[in-house]
């Protein structure tokens, strides 16, 4: 058994919470013009979160997975375009990252 | 979501870091804790406990009529601050400055050292200054102008961002004293600046209009550091980097 289905399975678990926390946060209404999330949804393109509610991502991330997972200084130390282009995916990775 | 009731009206407030604490105040309309939480304050919190705050009416703040005065504003940061032992430092943009400044002179004892950015004068001209409002009726689209590329852009898109901005805006500026409160509030008195005991970091952008309220604070405040970065009115998005690293070496001391 290699390693690669197990981090996949990680993933998909990660991809799953994340698209939970952003519902709980801005609420069921945010899919209707986004679709459902994937990796490839953006969270200001797409989903449109305001930064207030990325504010309340951040906290949610932090309740969940502790502060082994430090997404306000991996945000922080991007540059603005970046944080603006940021995708679900990247962040998914980011998580999975922190976690092998 | 971590609140702090002031006169029973919910304050949200977010922690960041550990270490001698610093409180961080944003500016007024389109500002709330966000506009620190994902720019200097996570570089401040390797070395500060960083406490920032929705201004009553903004973010997830509760709404509120009246009171975005400076004085009252300087009310609600000793409110929301009350837990902090010792002194600390206090950082502010804009009106969020000006809540700073007054805050150090209503309470010199409970401040540390001071970052002022981008603070308006006269406070009454505020909005003019921030390339907001010349008069009541063209206020949406000259606030809309004002706005960083990025809102500006979402907010022509007519997008779901736009819509909750406008709805606060709309809120804060038809539905509560703000304008009215901004345009009375009074220049801060010389002699009152010159009493500011904290050592103070003035950071203005080169292409603000604010710009000149640096150089009359930096000859008013006893011993304040003129800093100028490349940028505008929202220097902590303009010069993200830059300012963060400053405000860092200035609490530093």
């Amino acid at each position: 058994m290699t390693t690669a289905p197990q981090t996949q399975l990680d993933r998909d678990a990660i991809l799953a919470t994340v698209g939970r926390l952003v519902v709980e946060i801005a609420g069921d209404e945010i899919l209707l013009a986004s679709g459902p999330i994937t990796l490839a949804t953006s969270f200001n393109g797409d989903l449109e979160l305001e930064s207030i509610e990325f504010v309340a991502l951040a906290e949610k991330l932090q309740e969940h997975y502790g502060t082994a997972v430090d997404f306000v200084g991996w945000i922080s130390s991007k540059e603005l375009d970046a944080i603006i282009a940021l995708t679900v995916g990247e962040l998914v990775e980011f998580i999975a990252t922190c976690r092998s | 979501m971590p609140v702090v009731a002031i006169a029973g009206r919910d304050v949200h407030v977010q922690d960041l870091g550990r270490g001698a604490p610093v409180a961080m105040v944003h500016g007024l309309v389109i500002g709330s804790l966000a506009s620190w939480f994902f720019t200097a304050a996570p570089v401040l919190a390797r070395e500060h406990r960083v406490r920032m705050y929705d201004l009553r009416g903004h973010g997830k703040s509760a709404p509120a009529a009246t009171g975005y005065d400076t004085r009252t504003l300087a009310g609600d940061l000793d409110a929301v601050t009350a837990e902090l032992a010792g002194p600390f430092d206090v950082v502010g943009h804009s009106w969020g400055a000006l809540v700073a400044l007054r805050f150090a002179m209503l309470h010199p004892e409970r401040v540390r050292r001071l970052a002022i950015v981008e603070a308006p004068l006269p406070p009454s001209r505020a909005f003019e200054m921030a390339a907001f409002v010349a008069a009541d009726d063209q206020l949406p689209q000259r606030l809309l102008d004002a706005l960083p590329a990025s809102l500006r852009d979402a907010v022509a898109g007519g997008s779901r961002q736009a819509q909750r901005l406008l709805a606060s805006v709309d809120q804060l500026v038809h539905h509560s004293s703000l304008l009215a409160d901004v345009r009375a509030e009074p220049d801060p008195p010389d002699d009152a600046l010159a009493a500011i005991g904290a050592p103070t970091l003035l950071a203005y952008g080169t292409r603000s209009a604010c710009a000149p309220a640096g150089a009359r604070l930096a000859a008013a405040i006893p011993g304040a550091r003129l800093q100028m970065f490349d940028g505008g009115h929202y220097l902590h998005l303009d010069a993200k980097d830059a300012l963060a690293g400053a405000i860092a070496e200035h609490l530093r001391g």
